[in-house]
């Protein structure tokens, strides 16, 4: 561990400022992903909710660098485009950040099958809260079909983009 | 974090409201991220294509087959249409009928999914710029597709026929049963408000009443089909998963309605027929679908 200078380099400020700024972009990015129609390719419907994704895996990495109002930006921005009720993905966003950061001993360090097995846990959570407030909101019973479909394929596409992560956490570490 | 979520909070309940504030942020945001979502659809589009067209090289010969078939048997559709357009041309021109104004449209392109498990929409690349407005009925080559609730300039939200807010006044040919298609968010859209003894059975085709005058008459949504639950739910000639391009129908309720000089002999009627004219006659719009099921 080297000693930081008062005034840090402007390589090691924009490091630093790298590592805040881009876990954020990429999670939005990734929010913004779930609207664009790839499913419609293979004649199915299905919008994997990618944004949660980002959420889990920054929970459990470096919650440092990705604060609860970065969630809760997430989340607002799902619920404004998918024209939803305004909060409820936000809440249920927070809510699932929340737990993951509280029990992310239990996944740092360990195998990636366990750190998957976290993310089908959050998911299920996740899915089961939105279902209920969605109920709530609507004041009538949702069918929770297109839940679990979301996650199911959300879930399955973890991996791909934990890699992706790993990466980017990766570069920003050597830079930072 | 307490903060965050009190205020996730408090947003649910108050955004239950739909206040100008909550619909105005939802514009903007939708307008702010619909080029970016054009840019990412392009490729999907021609993946799309891909998928597609190698889908039909494998069924080439049979679709040939099909559509020879379909091709002798629309020709005589058309024989058909032809001597009953005469007539009713012939009709109109004698009892002086008001027809439906013709009905101009915007054309563009689907470039956002719904994203969310819990509404039905999707967004348009056409917006106010190009003279969309909310209310507005969207179909695709099939029929109907869903309405207009909210425009920016270049962008605008269509919510589909299954989504749970969506409730659209139709008519089950050829009964001439009115009733309500409501949305549930499950791919079959409902039929409610149905006469206790409508003579509706499963296949009839179900198409806008235009009661409202929000919506064109006449548009095709779909066949009616009897469901497990015991709602007779209503299958979309659309297919959902497969919407593309899509059709704005800019449709103006005809309110005001020009004074007619109706022929001397047909005076005591011609209040009758007025007022009957907008309801019975379909517009020339859509006869394409006939007999496509």
């Amino acid at each position: 561990m080297s000693f930081e200078p008062i005034t840090p380099s402007s390589a090691g400020r924009a490091g630093k400022i790298a590592l805040l700024v881009l876990p954020f972009l990429a999670g939005f990015l990734c929010m913004l992903l779930s609207f664009v129609p790839f499913s419609r390719i293979f004649g199915v419907e299905i919008a994997p909710a990618f944004g949660l994704i980002a959420i889990y895996y920054w929970a459990v990495q470096r919650p440092d660098v990705f604060p609860p109002y970065g969630v809760f930006a997430i989340g607002l921005f799902y619920d404004l485009l998918s024209a939803g009720p305004l909060g409820l993905w936000a809440l249920v966003y927070l809510i699932v950040f929340g737990l993951v950061v509280s029990q992310r001993q239990l996944m740092i360090g360990r195998t990636f099958s366990l750190f998957w097995l976290g993310f089908l846990v959050s998911s299920i959570i996740a899915g089961f809260l939105g279902w209920v407030l969605a109920t709530l909101y609507f004041g009538q019973v949702l069918s929770p079909a297109p839940v679990l479909v979301q996650m199911a394929a959300t879930v399955a596409l973890f991996p791909v983009f934990a890699k992706l992560f790993e990466q980017l956490l990766r570069r920003l570490l050597v830079q930072g | 974090m307490i903060f965050m979520v009190t205020l996730a909070a408090a947003l649910l309940l108050l955004g239950r409201a739909e206040t100008y504030v909550v619909d105005r942020a939802r514009q903007v945001v939708t307008d702010l991220a619909a080029p970016l979502l054009e840019l990412a659809s392009r490729p999907v589009s021609a993946a799309r294509r891909v998928v597609e067209s190698t889908d039909q090289y494998a069924y080439v010969f049979d679709e040939n087959e099909r559509l020879r078939e379909e091709n002798a048997r629309l020709l005589a559709w058309k024989e058909a249409a032809l001597k009953l357009e005469a007539k009713v041309a012939r009709f109109e021109a004698l009892l002086n009928v008001q027809v439906d104004p013709s009905i101009n449209y915007v054309t563009g392109r689907v470039v956002g999914d719904s994203g969310g498990p819990f509404v039905e929409t999707i967004i348009a690349n056409v917006g106010s710029s190009q003279g969309v407005e909310s209310g507005q009925a969207v179909i695709d080559s099939d029929g109907l597709i869903g309405r207009i609730v909210a425009t920016g300039s270049e962008a605008s939200r269509i919510l589909l026929l299954t989504d749970l807010n969506s409730r659209v006044p139709v008519v089950v040919e050829p009964s001439q049963t009115r009733a309500v298609l409501a949305g549930d968010n499950s791919i079959w859209p409902r039929l409610e408000f149905l006469p206790a003894l409508a003579s509706v059975s499963a296949g009839d085709r179900v198409v806008t009443s235009g009661d409202g005058g929000l919506l064109p008459p006449g548009l095709p949504i779909g066949s009616l089909v009897q469901a497990d639950d015991g709602f007779l739910r209503v299958q979309t000639f659309s297919d959902r998963s497969r919407l593309d391009m899509i059709r704005v129908l800019q449709y103006e309720f005809p309110r005001e309605i020009d004074a007619q000089d109706a022929p001397a002999a047909l005076q005591p009627v011609t209040s009758e027929v007025q007022s009957e004219a907008p309801s019975a006659s379909t517009p020339a719009a859509t006869p394409t679908t006939e007999g496509g099921t």
